[in-house]
């Protein structure tokens, strides 16, 4: 009976081992320097210095910060429901009976997921939004408007920010939902069929509820790497040498303009434990059903 | 319940192999297959000291001189880089010295890390001048002057010198300089370029259609470095000796106001926007530098190059851009364990021959003044013009401070140029900014 | 009957229509790069969709003039190596939350989850340190154990959500007649969830494969990188930039995850339903 109740962490150590040394490590010892004074002036002397950092870091929770929390949870709710939606249509459709090609959309459509982040985005900002070449601007002028550029205002490069990283997080989220639909049991679809369920009846009462369970972790997994995006926001519209003006800012782009470029290691550790400490009473409070389901 | 224990066995043993067999061998392989300059370079520390310690002992000297590799990491154009390499190896050949440059991107994080590193870390660095405030204050760099005679300096225009100096001490030996220029394209820019901003400015406004994608000057407008020309006429700074932000001066915010009506016709300021259009001859005229150069080449246009020393404000102060030094550095560690060959690789990169050849291969401006003496230098035009650009061009800030400062300059810029904001009423703000991140270094 | 076939074939035509609408967008910023590429030399970013001359010699020159196969294989390496780890690792670990039940389970899932919340990107300085101690630097090894402890949660919680949804009357059947736990994962879970295991693994190879900047701060050396650390490394830089050069590494790092995506597929389809078992 002992052996039983020893036996579940036994087949999980090696994976908590592995994180502890690659995933908490790291936050210990970030919590380590954020104690410290370690900075330019004291790259190796660094000393404890207790709670000072963490006083500087609540000062940076101003009302800048709050715009940026409220900026952070605009664009994850939003880019999460389009992202599960539009997915969801398109791995339906992926699964048509008789669709021979799918096997060929399915391989294009993975292609924006197959390069490197900063190479799409590279490719978006100069190929898409560029004010001269970009083709938005292209098709803008050839229909007769006014040239416009799309990253200048918060607004507009919310936007832009926004489609980009549906292009770039779509492919995943099809190819999640695309082999959780495989797990559905045919037959279901035929007693519905004959009982006279329609489209919509069918994948309210058939498929959501059979794929829910599987999606879930991607779904939750994807929110948190949607909450902490940093690289489009800051490659689109905050990289030094070619910023377009706006000031759309997330949690972590607000932390790394505010904290990071001052090469203070002990105050932006500081930051990084405080935003860490954010975003789990956010989830904690916030999201219902990351305890279901556990 | 075996089965089980072999499960989990297989998998320690995997946890353990992943650890340490895998990663030494490969790391080791990797070393090898490469001609391992690293390998290398820390076994010949230890073989120098014995093959000094034997030398003392036998009077045997210069017979056989150990091979030592140096490294060095740089963020630059290949082209320039391979100049250096190739003219410093010829140079050292026969002291069995080998230079090599590696390129990584993101150079001052890098350095952050490896710095002090010596296992891993480069012995040498190739960066502007800068970040070097920074570097020293992080006690990674050894002053150069401790492994040469200041001497080997003499002949090196005194901006260069000056530059690469922090606190007094040198701890960069200059190789070349860059001031922005004004480069026009012969077969679009009509008549002579003007000499003052004025009349540049009302040849833009008759010669611009921003809607046909047809500018007369494109400019990165909204970066520091590339305005830095007007705020400095204007007798505006960024950050001046003191480590104070100048952002609300009245002198800068003029000159930003100033900039903005140029900025309206030229372009969207991004360099790879600016560069394209002047490449494709969609734009007459470009601020830029000798790093341009290989794409206008490229592209076959016929350059033509005007000093922006030679251009006057409407104060009647020339344009005063920013002159960066590129040069190299010394890294500590190297300094201590490599001292012989690292100064015999700084002796050969301050001889006037690598100017010399960095002119003639990438219109480089060199630092070292006896270069000029070189008829083909004597008559390059854009390392003629970045000289003369260097009386009134003053050197970009190399305080520590100087780091931070970019990145609210920068979005004033954008704020101004971009956004449409009112300097009046955000130059404040991004003071204050750049105040704060001064104060969050310490 | 007519009718419905008719009325199918209409609709099945229409769906290849949308479908070829929507790839034909998406790879809208692929064709512009494919057109870069193709196009010769030039600083230029400004062509046209379709290129107007056409010349195979920037991939070429990508192929010979840079270590692209050593790259290459340094990639192979990587993420086939991470995916070995990862995975191995993750499938226990996933198979023990999902079966067993036992005190603090939740607990741990739910922390797991939360560490993952922390930006990764912080960690680059404690790994440095901590690789520094265990001379790990430089070295593909320890650069695996990095990315398969980054995609470890991920990989746990996936794959657990997916073992939850196998009846559990399929493996006591199997512990009637005799099977020890091992040879239930083994025999019955993993061919049962192939379709997550085999996700679960391409979102670990492609991580692996697109990752640059780990890549390009712990391994030192021209000849260690990965593709994308490479092509970061050389071309990530504005001003030294040659855009037909990028462009066209860009897409060649790209192919070779498309074809073994297509390669894949069909074993994407569930063992549950392929198999019949379904209880």
């Amino acid at each position: 009976m002992k052996r039983k109740k020893r036996l579940p962490w036994l087949y999980s150590t090696p994976a908590l081992l592995l994180i502890s040394a690659i995933i908490v490590f790291p936050i210990l010892y970030t919590g380590y320097i954020s104690f410290t004074n370690m900075n330019v002036f004291h790259w190796f002397d660094y000393k404890l210095i207790g709670f000072q950092n963490y006083q500087r870091a609540l000062l940076k929770v101003d009302s800048g910060f709050l715009k940026a929390i409220l900026t952070t949870l605009v664009w994850t709710i939003i880019n999460m429901v389009l992202q599960v939606g539009i997915a969801y249509l398109i791995a339906l459709g992926l699964n048509t009976p008789g669709l021979k090609l799918s096997r060929l959309y399915k391989t294009l459509l993975m292609f924006p997921w197959a390069m490197p982040a900063y190479v799409s985005i590279l490719l978006w900002r100069v190929g898409i939004y560029n004010t001269e070449f970009g083709l938005l601007n292209k098709i803008l002028v050839a229909l007769g408007c006014d040239k416009m550029n799309f990253l200048s205002e918060n607004v507009p490069a919310f936007l832009s920010c926004m489609v980009l990283n549906l292009w770039m997080a779509l492919p995943f989220m099809i190819m999640m939902i695309d082999g959780a639909l495989q797990s559905v049991d045919r037959c279901y679809y035929e007693s519905a069929t004959l009982d006279g369920a329609g489209f919509l009846v069918k994948n309210l009462y058939i498929t959501i509820p059979s794929i829910k369970k599987i999606i879930a972790p991607a779904v939750i997994m994807t929110t948190f790497t949607t909450f902490k995006q940093f690289d489009i926001i800051y490659l689109l519209t905050l990289q030094k040498g070619s910023l377009t003006g706006s000031t759309l800012q997330t949690i972590i782009t607000y932390a790394h303009q505010n904290a990071f470029v001052s090469n203070n290691y002990g105050l932006s550790s500081a930051v990084s434990i405080v935003i860490f400490l954010i975003i789990i009473v956010f989830s904690l409070y916030t999201n219902r059903g990351i305890k279901e389901e556990v | 319940m075996k089965k089980k224990c072999l499960v989990f066995g297989l998998i320690a043993a995997m946890l353990i192999g992943s650890f340490t067999g895998c990663s030494s061998k490969k790391s080791n392989n990797q070393a090898t297959e490469n001609n391992g300059t690293k390998e290398t370079t820390t076994e010949t520390k230890e073989t120098t000291d014995d093959a000094q310690n034997t030398d003392e002992t036998s009077g045997d000297t210069k017979a056989n001189v150990e091979p030592v590799a140096i490294t060095v990491w740089h963020d630059g154009a290949d082209n320039i880089m391979q100049t250096i390499q190739d003219y410093v190896n010829e140079q050292l050949s026969a002291d069995q010295i080998t230079v090599t440059f590696e390129k990584k991107t993101g150079l001052t994080d890098q350095l952050k890390l490896y710095g002090n590193d010596s296992a891993n870390g480069p012995d040498l660095y190739f960066y502007a001048h800068d970040s070097l405030g920074m570097f020293a204050e992080m006690g990674i760099l050894a002053p150069v002057t401790d492994l040469v005679e200041a001497s080997t300096m003499g002949d090196f225009l005194p901006m260069t010198v000056d530059a690469c100096t922090y606190k007094d001490t040198q701890y960069m030996m200059p190789v070349y300089f860059e001031t922005l220029l004004f480069m026009y394209n012969k077969a679009l820019w009509e008549g002579e370029v003007p000499s003052t901003m004025d009349e540049i400015y009302d040849y833009m406004v008759a010669h611009t259609d921003t809607k046909a994608g047809t500018y007369a000057l494109v400019n990165q407008h909204s970066t520091a470095y590339n305005v830095a020309p007007i705020i400095n006429g204007f007798g505006g700074y960024i950050i001046n000796e003191d480590a104070k932000p100048g952002l609300n001066e009245q002198a800068t915010k003029d000159a930003i106001t100033y900039n903005k009506k140029f900025a309206e016709l030229e372009a969207d300021g991004d360099y790879n926007t600016v560069t394209t259009l002047f490449n494709e001859g969609k734009a007459a005229a470009i601020m830029g530098g000798p790093w341009l150069v290989s794409g206008i080449q490229e592209a076959g246009i016929d350059l033509g190059i005007k000093a922006l020393s030679s251009i006057t404000l409407p104060n009647g102060n020339a344009l005063a851009p920013y002159s960066g030094v590129q040069g190299i550095g010394v890294l500590k560690y190297a300094a201590e364990n490599k001292k012989e060959a690292i100064a015999k690789v700084l002796t050969a990169i301050s001889t006037d021959g690598l100017g010399i050849a960095l002119c003639k291969s990438a219109n480089c401006a060199p630092a070292n003044g006896k270069s000029y003496n070189d008829a083909d230098v004597s008559v390059n035009e854009m390392a003629m013009a970045m000289r003369a650009t260097a009386s009134t061009a003053v050197p970009m800030p190399n305080i520590p401070e100087m780091s931070v400062m970019w990145g609210p300059a920068e979005s004033l810029l954008a704020a101004v140029n971009k956004s449409g904001d009112d300097v009046e009423k955000v130059a404040d703000q991004y003071q204050k900014d750049a105040e704060t991140a001064i104060k969050d270094m310490q | 009957m007519m009718n419905k076939k008719t009325k199918k074939r209409i609709g099945l035509i229409l769906l290849n229509i949308f479908f070829l609408t929507i790839c034909f967008l998406a790879l809208i910023p692929i064709l512009y790069a494919f057109t870069l590429s193709v196009s010769g030399e030039g600083g230029a970013i400004s062509s046209s969709m379709l290129p107007t001359s056409f010349t195979l010699k920037n991939y070429a020159a990508v192929l010979n003039e840079k270590p692209f196969l050593v790259w290459f294989k340094n990639s192979m390496v990587l993420s086939v190596g991470t995916m070995i780890v990862a995975m191995s690792f993750a499938v226990v670990a996933a198979y023990a939350f999902s079966r067993f039940q036992f005190r603090g389970k939740r607990a741990v899932l739910l922390l797991l989850l939360l560490l993952n919340a922390f930006p990764q990107i912080l960690s680059m300085f404690a790994i440095f340190r901590l690789f520094k101690t265990l001379n790990l630097l430089n070295s593909q090894g320890g650069l695996i154990l990095i990315y398969a402890g980054s995609m470890c949660i991920f990989s746990i919680w996936n794959m657990k959500g997916y073992f939850d949804t196998i009846p559990i009357e399929i493996e006591e059947a199997s512990k009637i007649d005799g099977a020890s736990n091992g040879q239930l994962l083994t025999k019955i879970i993993l061919p049962l969830a192939r379709p997550a295991i085999i996700v679960t693994s391409v979102m670990v190879l492609i991580f692996v494969w697109n990752e640059y900047l780990f890549a390009t701060t712990f391994l030192l050396n021209d000849n260690s990188y990965t593709l994308a650390g490479g092509l970061y490394q050389l071309q990530a830089n504005d001003y030294t930039r040659s855009w037909p050069m990028f462009t066209a590494a860009a897409i060649m790092v790209s192919i070779p995850i498309l074809i073994i995506f297509f390669a894949i597929q069909k074993y994407m389809v569930s063992g549950l339903t392929a198999g019949g078992v379904k209880g």
